[in-house]
């Protein structure tokens, strides 16, 4: 509840060995682990203006470069630029005959102006729009025409790299793959297709490494102005770092010379298990939707644990703890509070490699584990306090939003469960704290859950629906003191 | 301390808010409940056609410089003064046009010109002189010079004065007749 | 943690039949434009702008101390307005914070001496951290957290459980805020 405006008291470690709080947490349902954003695949699902909320494809966003087409930022403060309608009398034009009617209606002109900072387009001479949004001037960089360049040239420069690469694993194996990872990262699709298909490779492709022109450096610099050192500075005039560097490629010196930015687009992300390839979460397209097609959080699915008080640690003295654990699912749940030394190790099951496998390493199709080596990591529990575990597994009911009203069940409270209103139930724990524990230290208990969870998707034959799983938890306990 | 308000006609001074010592509201302008105005200093006289919004807070500080009999402080036609913001000057004068938006502290150091914004959330503590349209925003204080003054809120003005009256419990205008000799001697000094 | 019990004075607050709790110590200016929407507290010193126009809050609100509700003003080319200010359900504002928005959705965390600008709208699930100032007319997008003056996105992200979150808080808020046992 207080989650996003206490600190995290209570922290889960999760299976990569980062600890997180359960809000930041993820729950495979197809591995039954608790997996976090260090070590989930994160991609983007589609982009939109956080300004105008318009959806924008991929492709467009790309042709775009990230950037909204209507709303804009202002160059001075990065706020948001508003559209400002003003009335013009359209001014007299002798020449035209006509001018009579027309001109007894004001115009409407619309300019762009930052309630931050007061900027407005004025300011640097843009003149006035005649439409609300888009018809801005575009500004092009002057050296577009080099960039295009070096992008082809790099690209093709790519491509050739991964054809030899692709040759030379097919002389390896000799084996041709069906099909091909098609990544469009690089716009390399057309160019493997037509490879594929035993076309030759485009001759854009060689005839752009060849008709590359390097770049020259000079001797000749510009001088500088003889003044540039005395010339008097009026800061006002000029622009800061960072409204230089908000857009590189022009990078204005002067405040006259700057100009509205092009709002960057935000995106929307789903995530997915690097285990086993399935999404944990998956948002609406909508970009002002709130709500989730996939939402495997920790939070639904993992018993939750929360300090309901507790007095303060001193070294080999024994304390109280005041927990409340909730069961978010829609099963009961046996719970059983264990030392964290007794949760079993989890074995990997090492897949056997076959033909098939090698078939698609050669394709670049096998899962990349190697990331895990790097990511996981055996996380280091504090010992110093020792929770004293009841030896009790006690039940917890499933999540029953009606339940809220009744007021009940106060039945099989003892010294241990002080109350239990629906899936909720509070424990009373006891702590011992370490005779050496150093006074000042943060105090972190650290308790390990053993829980039954039932398993919602349609379970192969083989598979038992439920299943026993553990989590660790650590509990922030203020400092230790004397 | 004396309690010697003058309310111009044509203004809108809400029954919540505390004014003490010696103000003058001139005519047109809206002062929202809640406001305090302190004139502990001296003389305070707010020109016409300004707004002064909920918990904002004027106060004519007393100092040690002050020449007697005290100078007024004198806040010019068009000033808004937004939601909680704070003013407390020992000088003069506070030109036309200003902006002091929600939440900002102009402390007693500070000059003001015309048609200047101070930033919400901005804090004027240091000695400094804000010449015209000056513009600070941000909790690093950037500045930067306006092309043009603030528009006026006469538009706001003229809805705020038509509705306000509906709603809330009015301090009556009290003095009836212009006194065009002190509004303009006063501020001259 | 869970939350603490917050005690009030039981003659300090008027409940209405819809469970809101409203102290005496507050301005509601045009009270017949302004609808609490039930099981909504609005602590002391703040202010609600009904006269300026229709505000409209949803369930589970809570409007802390000293904070002020105020319909933002906009000037058209034909005359000028103040628009209607619509809160979602589950909102909370801390204390000393001043609100211009247009719109306020659901499950939104407003933190104290926040400046909301005029028209703003604030999205669903978002939170504007304390202390921070969100210039006129920003649109602040699901999810997002803004912090600082004046206000910009911060690269954390709120959780996917927010709406939970907030429901959670609120919800709990109001069950926490409990009269005094003797008066």
């Amino acid at each position: 509840m207080a989650y996003l405006v206490q600190p995290d008291y209570v922290k889960y470690v999760c299976s990569c060995g980062q600890m997180k709080p359960i809000t930041n947490l993820y729950f495979c349902r197809h591995c039954l682990k608790i997996r976090c954003g260090f070590c989930i695949c994160h991609e983007v699902d589609s982009h939109y203006c956080a300004n105008c909320l318009e959806n924008m494809p991929s492709s467009e966003a790309r042709l775009k470069k990230n950037r909204c087409s209507s709303c804009f930022d202002c160059p001075s403060c990065f706020h948001t630029l508003s559209t400002r309608a003003t009335m013009v009398q359209p001014r007299q034009d002798p020449a035209s005959g006509d001018a009579k009617v027309e001109n007894k209606q004001p115009k409407k002109m619309y300019y762009l102006s930052c309630f931050n900072c007061r900027w407005t387009s004025r300011d640097v001479g843009i003149p006035d729009q005649p439409v609300a949004s888009g018809g801005w001037p575009e500004r092009v960089n002057p050296f577009a025409n080099r960039f295009a360049q070096l992008m082809e040239y790099y690209k093709a420069i790519a491509q050739q790299e991964k054809q030899e690469k692709l040759d030379k694993e097919r002389k390896k194996f000799a084996i041709r793959g069906n099909y091909i990872t098609l990544t469009d990262k690089t716009g390399l699709t057309g160019a493997m297709a037509r490879n594929r298909a035993g076309m030759p490779s485009s001759e854009s492709t060689s005839s752009a490494i060849a008709n590359f022109v390097l770049s020259q450096a000079t001797e000749e610099v510009e001088e500088l102005p003889d003044d540039y050192h005395s010339r008097e500075v009026n800061l006002k005039m000029i622009t800061t770092m960072p409204q230089r560097l908000a857009s590189p490629e022009w990078q204005a010196q002067q405040v006259s010379r700057l100009q509205p930015i092009a709002r960057p687009l935000s995106v929307k992300r789903s995530q997915r298990c690097r285990q086993c390839d399935h999404n944990l979460t998956k948002p609406e397209y909508n970009p002002g939707s709130i709500k989730f097609k996939i939402e495997l959080l920790a939070f639904y699915h993992v018993p939750e644990v929360k300090i309901i008080s507790y007095e303060t640690i001193k070294p080999g003295v024994t304390s109280a703890l005041l927990l409340k654990l909730t069961n978010p699912t829609a099963h009961e749940m046996q719970i059983q509070l264990i030392q964290p030394n007794e949760v079993p190790e989890i074995e990997e099951k090492e897949e056997p490699k076959n033909i098939e496998k090698s078939l698609e390493k050669s394709l670049n199709l096998e899962k990349d584990m190697s990331w895990k080596s790097v990511v996981e990591r055996k996380p280091t529990l504090p010992s110093a306090i020792k929770v004293n575990n009841p030896e009790l597994t006690f039940t917890l009911a499933q999540r029953d939003d009606a339940a809220e009203y009744d007021d009940d069940s106060h039945h099989d409270t003892n010294d241990i469960i002080l109350w239990r209103k629906s899936n909720k139930l509070a424990l009373r724990l006891q702590l011992t704290a370490d005779e050496n524990a150093k006074v000042g230290l943060p105090a972190v208990a650290v308790v390990a859950l053993q829980y039954t969870y039932r398993n919602t998707v349609p379970p192969t034959s083989t598979q038992p629906r439920d299943h026993t799983l553990y989590t660790t938890v650590t509990i922030d306990l203020g400092i230790v003191s004397q | 301390m004396s309690h010697n308000i003058k309310i111009l006609p044509g203004a809108t001074v809400c029954e919540d808010c505390t004014l003490e010592g010696d103000i003058t509201i001139g005519g047109g302008t809206v002062i929202h409940p809640r406001v305090t105005i302190i004139a502990e200093g001296g003389p305070i006289i707010i020109a016409e056609y300004c707004i002064i919004e909920e918990y904002s807070t004027i106060i004519h500080k007393k100092s040690d410089k002050q020449e007697s009999p005290p100078k007024a402080l004198f806040i010019g036609a068009h000033n808004v003064f937004e939601v909680g913001c704070r003013l407390e000057s020992i000088f003069g004068h506070i030109g036309e046009n200003n902006i002091f938006e929600c939440r900002s502290f102009v402390g007693v150091d500070v000059r003001i010109g015309s048609g200047c914004v101070v930033g919400a959330a901005c804090c004027l503590t240091a000695q400094q002189v804000l010449v015209d349209n000056t513009v600070i925003w941000g909790s690093e204080h950037h500045i930067r010079e306006a092309l043009e003054k603030q528009p006026s809120q006469l538009l706001q003005l003229d809805f705020l004065s038509k509705v306000m009256p509906n709603y809330h419990r009015l301090r009556k205008p009290n003095v009836h007749k212009r006194q065009p000799s002190r509004q303009s001697t006063e501020p001259a000094k | 943690m869970e939350l603490q019990d917050t005690y009030y004075n039981k003659s300090e607050y008027v409940e209405t039949a819809s469970g809101n709790k409203v102290s005496r110590q507050t301005v509601l200016c045009g009270s017949q434009n302004i609808v609490l929407h039930g099981k909504v507290i609005v602590q002391s010193d703040a202010i609600i702008r009904g006269d300026l126009a229709n505000v409209k809050t949803g369930r589970f609100c809570i409007i802390s101390k000293g904070s002020v509700l105020r319909p933002p003003f906009k000037k058209f080319s034909k005359g000028v307005a103040f628009f209607p200010l619509q809160m979602g359900d589950h909102v909370f504002v801390g204390e000393n914070t001043v609100v211009n928005a247009a719109v306020v959705g659901s499950y939104v965390y407003i933190g104290k001496n926040v400046v909301i600008g005029r028209r703003c709208v604030l999205k669903d699930c978002c939170m504007i951290e304390d202390n921070s100032v969100l210039p006129a007319e920003t649109v602040v997008p699901s999810f997002a957290r803004y912090s600082g003056s004046p206000a910009r996105l911060i690269i954390t992200s709120l959780p996917e459980a927010t709406p939970d979150l907030m429901t959670e808080f609120t919800k709990s808020y109001y069950q926490h805020f409990l009269p005094t046992a003797t008066v």
